[in-house]
């Protein structure tokens, strides 16, 4: 069973696909939609219940300040509708194997929904009912979920799945569901595919700053990352403004830490991030919106500004009153009403000063995601030093791994922003293309 | 459509819910409860529910909030410092 009927009912034959791109971000998302309309059979694997990996889930995009669900939403729906387009989501691939023929033999693993795709009307009936909560991972653990749950209101596709591990099996949902879609008779089902060529589309992991104990995140409910930030300025919001999570006080002195996880040997990622910089400033741009009241002072050792239109995005949020201090953040301390003192080092008078704010944002660097490498079986899908996947012909043929007919797209080359992620998915797309027409 | 046979009862002969899980869902009962009861005088703000349930602070908001996802509480309005929004239970 498909995630998308479309083109479940047009392909055919389920296990032979032109190209399988592994990951449904916006790069894969793009990739598979660029390949679906010259032609070609794709098979999309995702590993979440959706589609559309972190841009879906961001407030706006820097720096046209574009809602990022308005961007995301059609795309989605466009690959999800598509008739070339294959989707498998809560599904990994266990092993990849090339043939004599230079194909690829896929094994795959689909786990269960435990609920009928192709029945489930999206109604909620099932989330109402159900007494069980446990915390949304898709609001990065602001707020709760229910056990059975649509992951969140633009989610594609748009139905319900059941967290079986935080289910207490009363059958409520099951009795309440009026399409009679919820079935947990179902179990993990191995799929057996063959592709001509790979899309690796896995994207990033973000840094946990759980491991920079100085910064207290984890143990001061008011320290936050900037992805629970962009989740509290989103549209599809965990709380009903942007508010403290320790007492849901609207903020009036917030802290942004850049570069937290990022340029930083200690924590293993000696390189920067790329978008740390211009998702602060974007959310400060917002914040200044949203809260007219509110000081936003952002901690900096360099601005890094390089694309299109930043310099002047950067200087727009100066000129909005946005405060931005070079400063090398040493140690954050917690005050009895949950407001937080940063000490840190003036680096222009070498100083070190202390300064009070009620909410800190940790600006998170983005990490590698090298598991899929193991999937490789007989040849190795080499890594950078830094652990992203290898570009042995960056300039002249992005796309190339060091496999032949496994291409590379997006942040799952490297840090990049979504403009770059688009380009890259492009190029994915033009020289799997030109592979597959040399294979023929 | 055909109506299926439970399924529930099926998985329930090949599944144990774990302690925690049944632990998790006395406490969510049991706050979703006493902050809901404090709610029916009026409005209130997470610190005066807070000090009338006797929940942490971070307890009050994680519930509170979860509360105003699924439908059972709304916002009233907010103080005169502009600091605290005030809940009330969702006429139904
Ligand atoms: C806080 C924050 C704010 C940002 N704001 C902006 C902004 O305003 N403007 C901007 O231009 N950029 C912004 N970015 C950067 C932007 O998020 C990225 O450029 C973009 O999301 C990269 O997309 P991707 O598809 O490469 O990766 P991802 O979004 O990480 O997608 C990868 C997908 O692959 C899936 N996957 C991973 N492993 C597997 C596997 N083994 N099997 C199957 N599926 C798998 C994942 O579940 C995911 O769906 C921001 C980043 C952060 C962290
Ligand atoms: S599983 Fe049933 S009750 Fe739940 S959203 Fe789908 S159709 Fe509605
Ligand atoms: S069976 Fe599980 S998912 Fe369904 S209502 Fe009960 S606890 Fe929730």
């Amino acid at each position: 069973m498909t995630d998308n009927q479309n083109a479940a009912a047009t392909c055919l034959d389920e296990t032979q696909f032109d190209v399988m791109v592994i990951g449904a971000g916006i790069a894969g998302a793009e990739s598979a939609l660029k390949l679906g309309d010259m032609g070609y059979k794709v098979l999309l694997v995702e590993k979440e219940p959706s589609i559309g990996g972190k841009m879906i889930l961001l407030s706006k995009v820097f720096p046209t300040l574009d809602c990022a669900a308005c961007i995301t939403t059609p795309k989605v729906s466009e690959t999800a509708r598509h008739p070339n387009i294959t989707i498998h989501t809560l599904t990994e691939v266990d092993t990849i194997q090339r043939n004599a023929d230079r194909h690829f033999s896929v094994q795959l693993t689909k786990k269960p929904r435990y609920v009928v795709e192709k029945d489930c009307t999206g109604c909620q009936e099932c989330e109402n009912v159900c007494p069980v909560i446990t915390k949304d991972q898709f609001q990065f653990d602001l707020t709760a979920r229910k056990a059975v749950y649509i992951p969140f209101n633009i989610a594609n596709p748009r139905i319900a799945l059941i967290d079986i591990e935080n289910c207490m099996l009363c059958g409520a949902c099951e009795k309440a569901c009026p399409s009679n879609c919820i079935d947990f008779t179902q179990k993990e089902q191995q799929l057996q595919i063959t592709a001509k060529s790979v899309i690796v589309a896995t994207g990033f992991k973000l840094f946990d700053p759980i491991s920079i104990e100085r910064y207290g995140y984890g143990r001061y409910k008011n320290v936050i990352t900037s992805m629970q930030m962009e989740r509290e300025l989103a549209p599809t919001r965990p709380y009903n403004n942007v508010l403290r999570p320790s007492d849901g006080k609207i903020p009036d002195k917030i802290a942004y830490v850049f570069c937290t996880g990022s340029r930083d040997h200690t924590v293993g990622n000696p390189i920067c991030s790329q978008v740390c910089c211009m998702y602060s400033t974007k959310q400060a741009q917002l914040l200044m919106g949203a809260l007219p009241m509110a000081d936003i002072s952002l901690y900096y050792i360099n601005i890094r500004a390089f694309g299109k239109g930043y310099n002047e995005f950067y200087l727009q949020a100066k000129d909005m009153g946005a405060n931005y201090v070079k400063g090398k953040i040493g140690k954050i301390t917690e005050k009895e009403n949950g407001n937080l003192i940063l000490r840190f080092e003036d680096i222009l008078t070498g100083k070190v000063t202390e300064k009070e704010h009620d909410m800190v944002v940790l600006s998170v660097g983005l990490l590698a995601n090298p598991a899929i490498t193991q999937v490789f079986k007989g040849e190795k899908l080499e890594l950078d030093p830094i652990n992203y996947i290898q570009q042995p012909n960056m300039l002249q043929s992005p796309a190339q791994t060091s496999l032949e007919g496994v291409f590379v797209a997006g942040t799952a080359t490297g840090p990049m922003d979504i403009p770059d992620t688009i380009m890259s998915a492009g190029a994915a797309a033009t020289e799997t293309s030109s592979y597959l027409k040399r294979l023929s | 459509m055909e109506k299926k046979e439970k399924t529930i009862d099926i998985i329930k002969q090949e599944r144990k819910v774990s302690p925690q899980v049944l632990e998790d869902r006395k406490t969510y009962s049991r706050n979703r409860k006493a902050i809901m009861e404090v709610l029916k005088a009026g409005p209130k703000s997470i610190p005066q529910v807070a000090a009338e349930t006797q929940l942490s602070l971070p307890d009050t908001t994680y519930f509170m909030m979860a509360l105003f996802k699924f439908g059972d509480v709304q916002v009233n309005s907010l103080d005169d410092m502009d600091e605290y929004y005030f809940y009330e239970l969702k006429k139904k």
